[in-house]
């Protein structure tokens, strides 16, 4: 089952992140922190709400299998300045979203960044500095 | 003619006193603006007199105040200059914190901080967690703070009340016991015309609250100040230090963070912890994340 969630993908992609999201929430431990995942599907459902934002995709794999990912972000007031909105992603939307999967195979993830269906490239879904903190060791 | 003149007049030195760059507006309603320039020799305006009226948020961006590591100035993060001096029971109480963020943490859904029931978070771990857009108002006996997270808020006295004395149970105020607060009772002073000093006492005990999102503790005989420095008229430097000789051996710093003045007017999305909201997202993805119940 797990051989076949990852067939579903479009690409994985193994490497330390440079642009790793802060976690601000529900912490990072259950992520395979430094995979990259890329999914191309159709957008099932987009939850723009507290806690976290949830991106549900169906995404197709070379044999034929769909498998369901679901996705998030960091809440509305932490995504805005990264340009997600509540109309981002609607219902039937083909998109393509890099995310960081869970350590456990489950198709789910956080979101790194995510081409829109009318072309608009957004980065993590997560909250950045603008620019390098000098207070945290 | 002259009246027409007039009105040019008004509506120039309106658009001109604000002293805010108008960002993105739809409609009137404006979006924090991240991408402020940096305040130098040119730009630098003084600081108004023993105030702190505003709306800042942390200079370094939105994710500056997130903290989600631990408290700004000692994240845990396993390095020797970062650990906490605890009491043997402060690590005892350490150790039993499930937290979801930090070296020690555990997996979604095996946590146990009380911020995951929506549970007020109390003084001071608002100043640690996710801090934002912040809101300052004052009159002339007191300060209040609006923090973003929660939309909760708390009141600092000024009109020279004195500091309750902390005793077992809570604090007491003429003779009487009164209650532990989850924002406990805060008296603030300006030490000179830009530096405003808070003491706070008579927060909750140690099984109601955290410090922050790694776990530490605080407890019910913590003191707590605050240091908010007007560097100028766009700039407060906020401070912290704990004293809790029941978790932590000795005083020491927790922040000291930068905090850039916005526009009033900005509109702040709203950050409430709902229970039902949280509870689906464990449903839906806290849970099957973690490899417990649920789906998918």
């Amino acid at each position: 089952m797990r051989t076949a969630l990852f067939v579903a993908l479009v690409a994985v992609v193994v490497g330390v992140l440079a642009t790793a999201p802060l976690s601000a929430h529900h912490g990072a431990a259950a992520y395979d922190v430094g995979k990259k995942v890329v999914l191309k599907g159709t957008v099932k459902e987009w939850i723009y709400s507290n806690p976290h934002c949830l991106l549900t995709l169906e995404v197709a794999g070379e044999d034929g299998q769909v498998v369901r990912w679901i996705v998030e972000g960091q809440a509305p007031n932490v995504v805005f300045p990264a340009g997600y909105r509540k109309d981002t992603f609607t219902f039937g939307d083909q998109v393509t979203v890099t995310v960081e999967p869970v350590k456990n195979g489950r198709p789910l993830g956080r979101i790194l960044a995510a081409v829109t269906a009318d072309g608009k490239t957004l980065g993590a879904a997560s909250s950045q500095s603008t620019t390098p903190s000098v207070n945290q060791p | 003619m002259r009246s027409q003149l007039l009105g040019i007049l008004v509506v120039a030195i309106v658009f001109a006193g604000d002293g805010f760059a108008q960002t993105g507006s739809p409609d009137g309603w404006l979006n924090p603006d991240w991408n402020k320039p940096a305040i130098t020799g040119a730009n630098r305006k003084p600081a108004p007199r023993r105030s702190l009226t505003g709306m800042w948020a942390p200079a370094e961006g939105p994710g500056a105040g997130t903290q989600a590591q631990g408290v700004q100035l000692k994240p845990n993060n396993g390095r020797p200059e970062n650990e906490l001096p605890y009491t043997p029971y402060g690590r005892q109480l350490y150790n039993s914190h499930r937290a979801l963020e930090g070296k020690d943490s555990v997996l979604p859904g095996n946590d146990n901080d009380p911020r995951n029931r929506c549970e007020p978070l109390g003084v001071p771990r608002y100043n640690h967690y996710n801090i934002r857009l912040t809101q300052f108002f004052q009159d002339e006996y007191k300060v209040a703070i609006l923090y973003h997270y929660d939309n909760r808020w708390r009141v600092i006295w000024t009109d020279g009340r004195r500091l309750p004395k902390l005793v077992d149970g809570g604090v007491e105020i003429g003779g009487e016991l009164r209650e532990p607060r989850f924002f406990g009772y805060s008296v603030g002073r300006w030490t000179d015309d830009y530096t405003f000093e808070v003491q706070t006492i008579g927060m909750m005990p140690d099984d109601r609250v955290w410090l922050d999102s790694t776990g530490r503790p605080l407890s019910e005989q913590a003191r707590i100040t605050e240091t908010f420095r007007r560097v100028d008229a766009d700039t407060l430097v906020w401070s912290e230090t704990i004293d809790d000789p029941k978790i932590y051996t000795r005083p020491w710093e927790a922040l000291r963070m930068t905090f850039r003045l916005h526009d009033p007017r900005t509109d702040i999305q709203e950050y409430y912890c709902s229970p039902s909201e949280q509870e689906n997202y464990n449903k839906v993805f806290g849970n099957p994340a973690a490899g417990t119940k649920g789906a998918p």
